[in-house]
């Protein structure tokens, strides 16, 4: 249902990342600094994103169509105008949001750090006076915000122009996703961070990072929404963070949820999987001493 | 002709060799692989926990085209890794020394790569490939058992021939080659589904452009006995193997065109 | 070795030319998107006119820099690259016409690139090429039996090519590039990125290679050591055009008609750091008891100089330094070739 390999970024250099900041005293604007170089690198890549947008026209209008479908074949056998949860409008919207959101929460293909892992640029990014994590969240936190402006942003206007996607017109509702993004972003890095942090345990990243994407891809709800699940699926996926890096955004955005209370849950995972990320590179830092890599 | 082929069975007899020089470990990883693809699977299954059929079709029909899908973009995709890897060879400078040996250029290039591991997406397709004929209650006459390998291979060919093109692309441009993804891995997708549930421009690109529909869709009308809401006309059910063959001489007369292209230019 | 008449040249080009077309640069996707139909621009002129011959068995370095025109045409000659103008044979073939038949008559090594299988022990990749350029198996069998002799791979033919050392890997390179009896070798920059030890190495089993099989060498490099240690003839290029073709030590006298004399002097000696020592002859740089003085090749005969020297001065140790072909060459690129 998805674009097997998101478009290829070129690797981008630790040190490149951070020339010209190094003088900077307050760790914030290190940080800034970082996550704004991040923001202009990835608003340069013109080629592969509108490669990317006209991948996500066409995984967007066959995935609408197969559920317009659906829809439809329902109203033929006799059967209610909700389907788990959402009307046919709704669930454009669903699949459209997931389609933009794809590049925002880089649900695909992210291997920097186990690159850095691989190739041993990670002693010397681990010695330099900043906090590592903080430092590739601010990297992440810059692309994504370039990829709200040329990826989530086109990729729904190209679903109101492809397809009949009404969009919620209430700008309170736009804040609190927006919030809800922001958090389930910071799920999503916390997630792949770790995934790419096995790579000091791990021989073969890419085969284990396959199987936790493709995980992700499911559990979250970006291929269908968790309320087509049989309960004890549901139960089961509700429990896992995943859900609130697509699936709680959406049903935000759609008013299916009281904002504060799922707002609270995806701050939860937040917290909790930042912790555990952080905790599981601390790990590895310390194998990383130990046995001298 | 017969000696490039044995040529390419040798370069990729090499490659495979040590890839399963473990099998056990070999397997344990096809398996892991194809489990990847069951989450498509399973989103189609939920589909119809909602309904009886989707645009006409059962489970099971949905899950014979999927099947058919999947081995046939499995096969191509494993076949075809040098094609795939071609980006990387050509801006590298491999393919300066493919033209600098006695043997066909394509034949070097499609053996420059195997990756066995896409196997796991074949083996995902057999298994619901094999579900899909254990339940579906189609007459397997003589004509349809006879057919259904000439589509696999038809649909295997189709699929290749697309990284055929997508490889023939980099013969002019190495930016922008992603968009190329769009219609392998669209089409692929695609195909999972029958035809008519896509309309206006995604259906005609899928169906005339890019021979999908007419190597998946249409032959499996015929056997699985569907009847085909889009008035497409009979016979086009059994132009599969026509089709493949003809989309696969338009990729090979646009590779080498390529090919002419690179050695006029060098880049 | 060639299947050609073994009277005529091994290379003959004439007039060879290039032009590419230089897609007028266009920021952005869109651009990019548009460079794909609108194929306007300008032309480049990378190989402009240029002649020479081979002879067989010579060995000839190829020189110049960067973006000069070398690697366009040693392209053309390997029959990658179709001319836009002038004609070539190479081994009694054209190249660009002819290229599978000639490339099993040719061998090439990119130094950047190697052609063994990265996961295959050596003598497994050695053993596909063999079928790539159909060897047959007892001509294989001697072939491999004298280029492990001669390039020493026993040590690690067994070993995958991935574990190999960079100079392993080229001598490994060298050996793929000759399994099939080559009448020619192409090298394109065989020594870049070895180091000391290993160069000299591989510069070693090149100029035997060159000398017990007479095979014809083309070699490309950027490296001008490698064409002093190992050819005695030169070819330099430079935007796309012809400079010099000729004898190394022609080269010399032509553009570096000084030599420098380097003495070392016992210590209180008075030579000047700087002035003329007599006629065509200068004091040019001087480093604690050490004096360089600069003499014309031509005017001056060594002997001489080193008599009137010793005659003036207390002289501990001298040697004749002959300039470097690589501040000869970069003075050609600079200066282009004037009049000698």
């Amino acid at each position: 249902m998805a674009p097997t390999e998101s478009p290829p970024l070129p690797p981008i250099a630790g040190e490149e990342g951070l020339g010209g900041v190094g003088g900077l005293t307050t760790p914030v604007r290190l940080y800034l600094a970082v996550a704004q170089r991040s923001f202009r690198r990835h608003l340069a890549y013109r080629a592969a994103t509108l490669a990317g947008l006209f991948t996500n026209a066409v995984f967007g209008v066959l995935i609408a169509s197969v559920f317009t479908a659906l829809y439809r074949s329902r109203a033929t056998e006799g059967g209610g105008e909700r389907i788990a949860g959402f009307d046919v409008a709704e669930m454009l919207v669903f699949v459209w949001v997931g389609q933009s959101l794809i590049m925002v929460l880089h649900l695909w293909g992210w291997w920097d750090v186990a690159q850095a892992v691989r190739s041993g640029d990670i002693v010397s990014d681990l010695m330099k006076p900043f906090d590592f994590y903080a430092y590739w969240l601010s990297r992440d936190l810059g692309r994504a915000a370039c990829h709200v402006l040329v990826r989530f942003v086109p990729t729904m206007a190209l679903g109101m122009l492809l397809t009949d996607l009404a969009l919620p017109r209430s700008p309170l509702r736009w804040v609190a996703f927006a919030v809800s993004v922001l958090l389930g972003l910071l799920v999503a890095f916390a997630f792949r961070f770790m995934v790419n942090v096995s790579a000091f345990w791990l021989l073969d990243v890419r085969g284990v990072g396959y199987l936790a994407y493709s995980a992700v891809n499911f559990l979250s709800g970006f291929l269908i929404p968790l309320t087509f699940f049989p309960p004890w699926l549901r139960g089961i996926a509700e429990a896992l963070p995943f859900r609130a890096m697509v699936m709680l955004p959406a049903e935000i955005l759609l008013a299916k949820r009281p904002v504060a209370a799922a707002l609270g849950v995806q701050l939860l995972w937040a917290v909790a999987l930042t912790l555990l990320a952080r905790a599981v590179l601390n790990r590895a830092i310390r194998k990383l001493t130990v046995q001298g890599g | 002709m017969t000696r490039e082929t044995a040529l390419w069975r040798r370069l990729i007899g090499a490659r495979a060799r040590g890839q399963v020089a473990y099998p056990v470990s070999f397997l344990l990883q096809l398996f892991s692989t194809s489990l990847l693809f069951f989450v498509e699977l399973a989103v189609v299954a939920l589909m119809f926990r909602q309904v009886d059929r989707l645009g006409g079709w059962r489970l099971a029909e949905v899950a014979f085209l999927y099947g058919l899908s999947a081995v046939a973009i499995g096969v191509a995709l494993c076949l075809g890794s040098g094609l795939v890897a071609f980006p990387d060879q050509i801006r590298q400078g491999g393919f300066d020394q493919v033209l600098t040996r006695p043997a066909s250029a394509f034949v070097q290039v499609l053996a420059a790569d195997l990756r066995l591991d896409r196997l796991g997406r074949v083996l995902n397709g057999l298994i619901v490939f094999g579900y899909a004929l254990v339940v579906l209650d189609v007459e397997w006459t003589a004509g349809r058992l006879l057919y259904l390998p000439v589509v696999v291979v038809s649909a295997a060919v189709v699929f290749g021939a697309l990284f055929v093109l997508e490889a023939t692309l980099c013969f002019w441009t190495t930016q922008g080659l992603e968009v190329v993804n769009a219609f392998t891995f669209g089409g692929a997708t695609l195909s999972q589904y029958p035809l008519h549930l896509f309309d206006g421009w995604l259906r005609r690109l899928f169906l005339f452009a890019i021979p999908v529909g007419l190597v998946i869709y249409a032959p499996s009308l015929y056997l699985l006995d569907k009847h085909d809401p889009l008035g497409l006309p009979g016979w086009l059910r059994f132009t599969a193997p026509l089709v493949s063959a003809l989309f696969a001489a338009v990729a090979g007369s646009l590779w080498r065109v390529g090919v002419r292209h690179y050695r006029s230019t060098g880049s | 070795m060639g299947s050609g008449d073994g009277g005529e040249p091994m290379v003959v080009a004439r007039g060879l030319g290039k032009t590419y077309r230089v897609a007028t640069h266009r920021g952005g996707a869109l651009g990019a998107l548009r460079g794909l139909v609108d194929r306007s621009g300008r032309d480049v002129r990378a190989v402009d006119g240029v002649s020479f011959t081979v002879d067989r068995g010579e060995m000839v370095g190829y020189v110049g820099p960067n973006g000069a025109g070398k690697s366009t045409t040693i392209k053309m000659l390997t029959g990658i690259l179709v001319p836009s103008d002038g004609e070539a044979t190479v081994d009694g073939l054209v190249p660009w016409r002819q290229r599978k038949a000639l490339a099993a008559r040719i061998g090439v090594v990119f130094g950047q690139r190697s052609q063994l299988w990265w996961d295959l022990a050596l003598v497994e990749s050695l053993d596909l090429l063999r079928h790539v350029y159909r060897v047959p198996k007892d001509r294989f069998a001697i072939n491999l039996a004298g280029l492990r002799d001669l390039l020493d791979l026993d040590p690690f033919l067994a070993t995958p090519v991935r574990q190999l050392s960079l100079g392993q890997r080229m001598r490994g390179d060298l050996a793929a590039a000759l399994l099939h009896d080559p009448a020619i070798l192409y090298l394109d920059e065989p020594t870049i990125g070895l180091d000391v030890v290993a160069k000299a190495r591989v510069r070693e089993m090149l100029a035997r290679l060159n000398r017990e099989r007479g095979v014809t060498v083309l070699l490309t490099t950027h490296d001008l050591a490698d064409v002093e240690h190992l050819c005695r003839r030169m070819i330099v290029i430079d935007r796309g055009r012809l400079l010099f073709d000729g004898a190394i030590d022609e080269l010399r006298r032509r553009f570096g008609p000084h030599r420098t004399l380097v003495i070392d002097l016992e210590d209180g000696d008075p030579a000047p750091a700087a002035g003329p020592f007599c006629p065509g002859v200068d004091w040019v740089r001087a480093d604690g008891p050490r004096r360089w003085l600069r003499f014309d090749r031509d005017a001056v005969p060594a002997a001489d100089l080193i008599a009137a020297v010793a005659a003036r001065h207390r002289v501990r140790d001298l040697t004749i330094e002959e300039p470097a072909i690589e501040d000869i060459v970069r003075r050609i690129y600079t200066e282009g070739m004037g009049t000698p």
